[in-house]
């Protein structure tokens, strides 16, 4: 993985650039319509690479709701703070449910744990003493204008998106993320090959678990008030995995970009085509469209696409070719 | 103690129907290893295909079977061949993206069509019922059940008494296999698709009788009927029946002992220790398959 | 004590006509956007469509006269699919990109919330005509006027005054309760529920179940069995519909049956239950038949528009207008449109309104108003019964069976 190639050149130019984009948004585009959209998307762009559906991300909001409630801290910078304990919280109840659930595999893991999940979301509404079951929770408002207010959520939001991030680069470069890959591709073989499956599978969980808890947190802070039925609720899994797919699966890229991509359009097309009640089958029709076309996933599409360019082009692609599509 | 009694026979009823319901689902999964996610949705257009026959016609809901089931049988036909054929590749994990999709594009043409105003089927005895010893039976749960009964058995009958039923079962043990001896694994697939949405039609009509819907209710729906076919066994036609009774009659009896808040709890409950100790299901083949 | 409200409704009409006078002279002012969340699909659609019908009837209204302070006026509605994040991405947008002039409130306390504070975060005026449950208040802003007779705690108050009011040989002796664990369901029950209990009469079941609900047979099986004389549910159309379906199939009778949403959305109620709907009853702060301020020419203009009968109108409808309603006044009243005004102004005073008059507390909360009435179905038609002041019959009781 050299940087000599002008491929990755211009890879490492690109990210510096979107990078730029990201960081300076607030100052290029302070429009809030624009830095509310902006915060739900770098909201996305996190969930959907972390990767997690077991409703860590509710029990994120509702730990820090409870948590600013018991301290009866004041809305501010100061909740920021306590964010991680929020997500110290969702990794400790992802260790206990993984323990079970990951005795389980494939489709039946993703029913037992959005089944944890269903169980979690009845057990914030019914702890009403608690959790305020359905009547929901209340956080504190901080005190910002509408111009600035959505800065401070934005960068929050951001610094858990970059950070998602860049576990999940430096866990594929590493000999736990190849074991995770060994594990994806066959699990007994893996197994065979003295891959510690369990393990291995349970740490990710709690990694992913620990972030989208995070960024639930800061997402209830946002919205001020939070519901079982809202922040603990399968649709948010079924937007990040349709994110994922989107962009593409084990791609790092593709779920920033099926975020990128798919969150400002849900919002976008529900704000000014919701009123006609055609919007989802527009929004299904795109779906359909990309799915049928890019079976694969953008990122991977586009990088077989280019690769089968340079493949005409030259008789050195191949090599290049591996690189654009990991 | 009349109450659990009256809470167990109304579970076994309405259980009947999330059995018919899930019944189309995991045959589709058999078949293709396929999660159609949509299945809720087309439950939901049965019942508002269903509405809108025995309006125009004044006919009896049941009756508008004999339209509906085979219409939406082409409609299933269709969908699998427009849009589940062309998945080459990660067909199971693309198929719920693509059934996703379809559920939601129904839903906003249901809105669009019908408004997003809460209907149900009516029918003279959809309030009329009969006494058996302390507690009256309602006409219209009977009805309901007879039919899923009636269909299910037919069903199985299709399965394990006919030459298409054995090229069904053939391609729900080994597609290529089957492919190798000559059966057209395409057309099958098309025609269980059809066959659930068949019943996602007959299903429809009891649900749409018994409960007021709206184009949004099928992610409810869905929900529940993917848990039964887990709970099972994917693909398992016995292990839906039967998964659907310990659902519907677990929280039906867990609502009137302990709460109506911890019914789907229990059930949720019953759902991961079953997984915990057979992974596979109550009826599931064990696969050695990556998602 | 009629004729006196009429006169009452007289002189307003007057100061009002003339208020309107005294501005028409003046140039057209500029035309205004208001701008409206509303759930066009998800949970709350069916809401959401007689919200759009109320607030456009009455811009009708408004632009027919000239304007709002002479402002014509265009309604912009957004979907916000029944989520709270849309809820809250809408109000921002319409705010600040579409830069809306006023902006009207969605539907439920669900999606009011969140929505109140972003809109609380820009001054605006937060009118709204279905978040009334007590979160909505109790969150330190200013900005909200919740347009209904009284707080969703109290909807159930006036019913159990006629309850308790019955003389002794009459009154129920037990009663059932089973209740949504919704913020607009719950407290009213609750609230009726210690008032009855103070009052000695006795719960014979009260149970909570989860707004996801889709079965309601087993609890409806458990009030049957409660064999209580009167039942108190907090229901939303669906299970409103399903109780009563299995009561009549359980040959389940009970002396009086309310419940809190489903009998006051007119044909979507009744072509369920059809002439079942007999002696149902439901609070409710609009009636089609109620003599309040503008109501006849509400619900006239209504059916010419939309169709249907004077039964097929949903309060959620009659609601909305009342929001276009309080703040044409207060316009008048501050003779502004600009929203910290109309706050102001909001918060004093008392406004005629097609649900009758009202006035808001510091936190928005309905005042002094004449609070919530108990309408019933008589003969395929829901009319006010309760209190005798408004009644336009006399109330059914016990119910008569079902037929």
């Amino acid at each position: 993985m050299s940087l000599a190639r002008s491929g990755d050149a211009w890879k490492v130019g690109g990210l510096i650039a979107v990078l730029a984009i990201a960081l300076l948004l607030p100052a290029i585009a302070p429009d809030p319509a624009t830095t509310n959209v902006a915060v739900f998307t770098v909201m996305y762009v996190g969930l959907a690479t972390a990767w997690n559906i077991m409703g860590g991300y509710g029990f994120g909001s509702y730990t820090l709701g409870l948590l600013l409630a018991r301290i009866g801290m004041a809305g501010g910078y100061a909740p920021f703070l306590i964010v991680p304990a929020a997500g110290l919280a969702t990794a400790a109840l992802a260790l206990g449910i993984g323990w079970f659930a990951l005795r389980t595999r494939a489709a039946t893991f993703v029913i037992v744990t959005i089944a944890f999940m269903f169980m979690l979301q009845l057990l914030a509404e019914n702890l009403v003493g608690l959790t305020g079951g359905g009547g929901g929770l209340s956080y504190p408002v901080p005190p910002w204008g509408g111009d600035y207010f959505n800065t401070p959520f934005y960068y929050a939001m951001l610094a858990l998106a970059l950070l998602s991030l860049a576990i999940s680069w430096r866990i594929r470069r590493s000999k736990f993320g190849l074991g995770l890959l060994a594990i994806r591709d066959d699990e007994d073989k893996a197994l065979a090959v003295g891959v510690p499956t369990r393990a291995f599978k349970l740490t990710a969980f709690v990694i992913s678990a620990a972030l989208v808890g995070m960024i639930g947190g800061v997402y209830g802070y946002y919205v001020t008030y939070i519901y079982p039925q809202f922040v603990i609720d399968p649709l948010i899994g079924i937007s990040m995995v349709l994110m994922v797919f989107l962009g593409g699966l084990g791609t790092l890229t593709g779920p920033v970009l099926g975020a990128v991509i798919l969150e400002p359009a849900q919002l976008y097309l529900a704000y000014n085509y919701g009123a006609s009640r055609l919007y989802l089958v527009f929004y299904a029709a795109v779906f359909l469209i990309v799915i049928l076309v890019l079976p694969r996933g953008i990122v991977p599409s586009v990088g077989r696409l280019i690769s089968d360019r340079r493949a005409r082009a030259g008789p050195s692609a191949p090599a290049a070719a591996k690189a654009v599509a990991p | 103690m009349t109450l659990v009694l009256e809470a167990a026979v109304l579970g076994i009823l309405t259980g009947g129907v999330y059995a018919l319901m899930a019944s189309g689902l995991t045959l589709i999964f058999g078949v293709m290893r396929i999660i159609n996610v949509g299945h809720g949705a087309l439950v939901v257009l049965g019942a508002y295909l269903s509405f809108a026959a025995s309006r125009a016609l004044h006919i009896d809901p049941f009756v508008t079977l004999v339209i509906t089931m085979p219409v939406m049988f082409l409609l299933g036909f269709g969908l699998q061949v427009v849009f589940i054929r062309p998945l080459k590749t990660d067909r199971e994990a693309l198929s719920v993206l693509v059934t996703y999709a379809i559920a939601l594009g129904l839903e906003g043409i249901l809105g669009y069509v019908f408004g997003a105003n809460y209907v149900q089927l009516q029918a003279w005895y959809d309030t009329a019922s009969f006494p058996i010893g302390d507690f009256r039976i309602t006409y219209v749960y009977v009805f309901g059940f007879v039919l899923c009964l009636a269909i299910l058995v037919v069903l199985f009958l299709i399965l394990y008494r006919t030459t298409f039923g054995a090229s069904i079962r053939a391609t729900m043990l080994n597609r290529t296999a089957a492919q190798l001896i000559g059966i057209d694994v395409d057309r099958v697939s098309a025609v269980a698709f059809g066959i659930g949405m068949a019943t996602a039609a007959a299903g429809g009509v009891v649900f749409g009788i018994t409960t007021a819907f709206n184009p949004g209710s099928h992610y409810d729906l869905i929900s529940r009927l993917l848990t039964i076919i887990v709970l099972g066994g994917l693909g398992s036609l016995r292990g839906a029946v039967i998964a659907a009774l310990i659902m519907l009659v677990s929280e039906d009896i867990t609502s009137v002992v302990i709460s109506p808040v911890w019914a789907s709890f229990v059930f949720f409950v019953i759902l991961i220790v079953v997984l915990l100790v057979r992974p596979q299901g109550l009826y599931g083949v064990r696969v050695r398959e990556r998602i | 004590m009629r004729t006196s409200l009429r006169g009452a409704l007289l002189s307003v009409l007057a100061m009002v006509i003339a208020a309107c006078g005294s501005t028409a002279p003046t140039a057209p002012a500029a035309p205004i956007t208001i701008g409206v969340s509303v759930s066009q699909s998800g949970d709350f659609s069916g809401d959401g469509k007689a919200l759009v019908q109320g607030y456009d009837l009455w811009a009708q209204d408004e632009n027919a006269k000239g304007g709002l302070l002479g402002h014509k006026i265009t309604m912009k509605y957004v979907d916000d699919t029944s989520s709270t994040q849309q809820v809250v991405s809408n109000y921002e947008g319409l705010i600040t990109r579409d830069k809306v002039a006023l902006v009207f409130g969605p539907f439920s306390s669900l999606l009011t919330i969140p929505a109140s504070t972003v809109v609380a975060r820009y001054g605006y005026a937060f009118p709204e005509p279905a978040g009334g449950g007590p979160h909505v208040f109790d969150r330190g802003l200013t900005n909200i006027f919740f347009v209904q007779p009284a707080a969703v705690e109290d909807n159930l108050v006036s019913y159990t005054k006629w309850l308790t009011g019955l003389s002794a040989d009459q009154r129920p002796t037990s009663v059932a309760y089973a209740t949504q664990d919704d913020p607009f369901t719950q407290p009213q029950v609750d609230k009726a529920k210690s008032l009855l209990e103070a009052a000695g009469i006795k719960t014979a079941y009260y149970r909570v179940y989860p707004a996801e609900t889709t079965d309601f047979t087993p609890i409806a099986l458990n009030v049957v069995h409660s064999q209580a004389d009167a039942v108190i549910l907090g229901t939303q159309l669906p299970d409103a519909v399903a109780f009563a379906k299995t009561f009549i199939q359980q040959h389940y009778n009970p002396k009086t049956l309310i419940e809190t949403t489903g009998p006051d959305q007119g044909a979507d109620f009744s072509n369920k239950l059809g002439t079942n709907t007999e002696g149902i009853m439901v609070p409710a702060g609009w009636t089609a038949n109620a003599k309040a301020y503008g109501n006849d020419k509400f619900v006239s203009e209504f059916i010419a528009k939309y169709g249907g009968t004077a039964a097929d109108i949903s309060a959620d409808a009659a609601e909305a207008y009342s929001v276009g309603q309080v703040v044409d006044e207060a316009a008048t009243k501050a003779n502004s449109i600009e929203n910290a005004k109309l706050i102001s102004s909001l918060h004093s005073g008392t406004y005629q309104t097609i649900q009758g008059p009202m006035a808001f507390d510091s936190s928005g909360k309905p005042q002094g108003g004449v609070g919530v009435y108990i309408e019933q179905w008589q003969n395929g038609a829901a009319i006010f019964v309760y209190p005798s002041s408004v009644a336009a019959a006399q109330p059914e009781y016990p119910k008569k069976p079902w037929s």
